[in-house]
């Protein structure tokens, strides 16, 4: 069975200051497109016309797809937690909190 | 059934970046002439009608800058040579005057025809004469990266030829809504290299359906512990950027993006399936481009079957051309390899077409059987398990020492 030795690239290969380039430049228009239909807690402060580096974009598309992430993950813990209190727990309140009697209006 | 076929459980793409055939591939014609790859003879005129030939010089970083333009009216260009009258024939003699309009630098323009030579791209090569290499696989649109891989997700783009925001529109699922809302289900994923990175495919599915989506680490650990869905779809690194174990050099090719860190890639998916025994024997990986990049390539693509209709068009506002485009003629070819150890070795598939939508078309066929709800294209799309064809399996496929 053979081996092939695979050469690595030198660390010259790497530039994150290189100018962003015509996929990264959609992708960031993409995901400014799901940016804004995000929930505000979830926005960057980032302007994206701003973005002129690898660097720059990378640390845009990092943010923008962790928090699509954290919002569905949001959003799937609000379906775990129960809406409405049971029964038994209603009516356990109620017994400590009785409704006012005939006659009085509460005050608006 | 053949038992490669018979035992097949996993079907993995890897889908990198901007590089045509002729540019990563075309030099093994010289290693085994069924590959249809460079001659002498194929040239371009340049912008002063002289004929630029093909020539062995392409490196590995630094020598497509500009990224050559890969959009519709560039690659109308390209194929047809500046030729806009009614029923032209591609030509494929336009790719120098096209890079030669971005910087109007004769000399630069002549690059776009240079091509590697085998020894300089040990994992890519070495995987197509070990494999099966396609002759005649072709992006799905003249056009660029995020029209041609909804192809790949989703057997049609939906009527875009650009790499503008759109929606999908229904009946039409991804493959992995397919495989997922099956019953019974399948197992699907996405794999992006990290979310620095992320995926192209933002607005249908990562917005929408994000728990589609894993890392390139998630893949590894996958591979290893024999978690790998049924069918994986992975990206490669489209960025120059620190991650959590330090810097991260992009690996998908795309120019000017260094050629060597994709090789790295490519060879990290395949030892990562190879390494695991019942994965290597279960599974069959597809390495292909989304598109040549605006680079040269001498086979004119093939006309769509009229009989099996896209069923979208593009006006000529959109095409950028003034004419319209009917999705009848397919993209410049590109390099795609299916590697299995029941492939024979050696294998040149020739004389079929092969395109993006095949991949849909594949892997629909191969775990739901017959599915209604795509394009007439898709269902025509030829498919290529079938090349898992040896009865027993191969215990000569080279490993990469990385």
């Amino acid at each position: 069975m053979t081996t092939i030795k695979v050469p690595r690239p030198p660390e010259s290969a790497m530039d994150r200051d290189r100018p962003v380039n015509g996929l990264l430049k959609a992708q960031i228009l993409h995901l400014h497109e799901a940016e804004r239909r995000l929930p505000l807690r979830h926005h960057t402060d980032i302007y994206i016309n701003a973005i002129k580096t690898e660097g720059e974009a990378a640390e845009y598309i990092r943010r923008v797809t962790e928090a699509i992430h954290d919002a569905h993950a949001a959003a799937a813990a609000k379906r775990v937690k129960p809406k409405r209190r049971r029964t038994i727990e209603i009516a356990a309140v109620a017994d400590d909190n009785p409704p006012p009697k005939r006659g009085k209006r509460r005050k608006t | 059934m053949a038992p490669g076929l018979d035992g097949l459980k996993h079907i993995v793409v890897l889908m990198m970046e901007n590089r045509s055939f002729d540019h990563m591939l075309g030099a093994l014609k010289a290693v085994n002439p069924a590959i249809d790859g460079i001659t002498p003879n194929l040239s371009n005129p340049d912008t002063n009608g002289n004929p630029v030939q093909v020539q062995a010089l392409a490196q590995f970083q630094g020598q497509l800058d500009p990224d050559p333009d890969h959009h519709f009216p560039a690659v109308d260009l390209q194929i047809f040579g500046g030729n806009t009258a009614a029923g032209r024939q591609p030509t494929m003699d336009g790719f120098v005057k096209s890079y030669f309009n971005q910087q109007q630098d004769v000399g630069h323009s002549q690059k776009i025809m240079y091509y590697f030579t085998p020894d300089k791209l040990p994992v890519l090569t070495t995987l197509a004469t070990e494999f099966a290499v396609f002759n005649g696989w072709f992006a799905s649109i003249p056009g660029p990266t995020i029209c041609n891989r909804a192809f790949a997700h989703y057997g049609t783009s939906f009527g875009q030829v650009s790499m503008d925001i759109f929606y999908v529109k229904e009946p039409y699922k991804s493959i992995y809504e397919r495989l997922i809302g099956a019953n019974p289900a399948h197992t699907a994923k996405l794999y992006y290299y990290d979310t620095t990175s992320s995926t192209m495919e933002v607005v249908n599915l990562l917005q929408n359906e994000p728990k589609l989506f894993g890392t390139y680490e998630q893949f590894l650990s996958d591979c290893a512990s024999g978690n790998l869905p049924e069918y994986s779809f992975v990206e490669p690194n489209y960025t120059d950027h620190d991650g959590d174990n330090g810097a991260e050099i992009a690996n998908d090719q795309h120019p000017d993006h260094n050629i060597q860190a994709g090789e790295l890639f490519i060879a990290s998916v395949y030892n990562a399936i190879k390494q695991n025994a019942a994965l290597w024997q279960s599974t069959a990986l597809l390495v292909v481009y989304d598109e040549h990049g605006g680079i040269y390539d001498h086979v004119p693509p093939p006309n769509c079957s009229p009989n099996a209709p896209d069923g979208h068009t593009a006006s000529g506002n959109d095409t950028g051309t003034g004419m319209p485009f009917g999705f009848d003629r397919l993209g410049v070819r590109v390099p795609a390899i299916l590697i299995s150890p029941w492939v024979p070795k050696g294998t040149v598939v020739d004389g079929r077409v092969f395109e993006h939508a095949s991949i849909p078309a594949t892997v629909t066929k191969f775990f739901l059987g017959n599915y209604p709800q795509r394009t007439a294209r898709e269902a025509a799309a030829d498919t290529f398990l079938d090349l898992l064809s040896l009865n027993v399996m191969r215990q000569d496929c080279p490993d990469f020492s990385t």
